[in-house]
């Protein structure tokens, strides 16, 4: 198991899942597309999830070593804050 | 609809049984040896099995419970805030705590021994911990946020 990529893969998921959930409350036919794969927008993120996680990570381990270091993880941490407060912060001013 | 759907009990139990198997691993990665590193490799799994668990249970609920019954509820009562801010953030920022639940087991049984001399990946995985227990625990605010304001459209005549 290749840790950076992983570490990786998950921080893109996680800037995916917030661009995903701002872009379908502001695109009808992008909120159509989600919930066509699963029958509810939700549905469709949460599988898209699963799926990008294991593509991104089979992708970042053909590109990454494995020096995995303190920094990865920071990288991780920050992408997960912004997307956190980009989800509500969207939301509030949406509201 | 006005009894409490025994399925959002299920998912918030298994939710925080989860966020406490994390809690538990941060605190046994403080100093880690291998009697610790080994608990907290069998917490990470029971807390990533919980909260796969409590996403699909929790999942089912919003989809099948949630929107036809307790949201239109929420939508037409004053605290319709509680469902257009609250359980919007919540429900999608819910989706970063199984990658970062997968992440942190498999970094725990990736370096397994090494982690007692691998500063890098020790403290990853306390950081990692204590961000899935942080963020859970927002998350099991806003549940009790929610069911406050399904609580006052149901008190305020909404039904």
């Amino acid at each position: 198991m290749n840790s950076r990529a992983l570490t990786r893969a998950a921080a893109t998921t996680i800037a995916l899942i917030a661009a995903a959930t701002i872009g379908s409350e502001l695109s009808a036919a992008f909120k159509q597309l989600l919930s066509s794969i699963g029958g509810h927008h939700w549905i469709g993120k949460s599988v898209l999830s699963v799926v990008f996680f294991g593509l991104l990570y089979l992708v970042f381990s053909k590109v990454s070593d494995d020096s995995f270091t303190l920094k990865d993880t920071s990288l991780l941490i920050g992408t997960v804050f912004v997307s956190g407060l980009g989800i509500l912060s969207f939301y509030v001013l949406h509201a | 609809m006005s009894m409490v759907n025994p399925l959002i009990l299920i998912h918030a139990i298994c939710a925080e049984i989860g966020l406490f198997a994390f809690l538990w691993v941060l605190v046994e990665m403080l100093n880690p040896s291998e009697t610790r590193i080994a608990r907290a490799q069998v917490a990470a799994l029971t807390g990533f099995a919980c909260l796969f668990f409590a996403w699909l249970v929790g999942g089912f609920y919003y989809v099948e419970v949630y929107g036809l019954h307790v949201k239109p509820l929420i939508k037409a009562s004053d605290a319709e805030w509680v469902y257009s801010i609250v359980m919007e953030a919540k429900e999608h920022v819910f989706l970063f705590l199984p990658i970062l639940a997968s992440l942190t087991a498999a970094l725990l049984y990736k370096y397994d021994g090494e982690l007692i001399h691998n500063r890098d990946a020790s403290v990853s995985i306390v950081l990692l911990a204590g961000v899935i227990f942080l963020i859970g625990f927002s998350i099991a605010g806003m549940g009790a946020i929610i069911s406050s304001g399904y609580r006052f459209a149901l008190m305020t005549g909404m039904v």
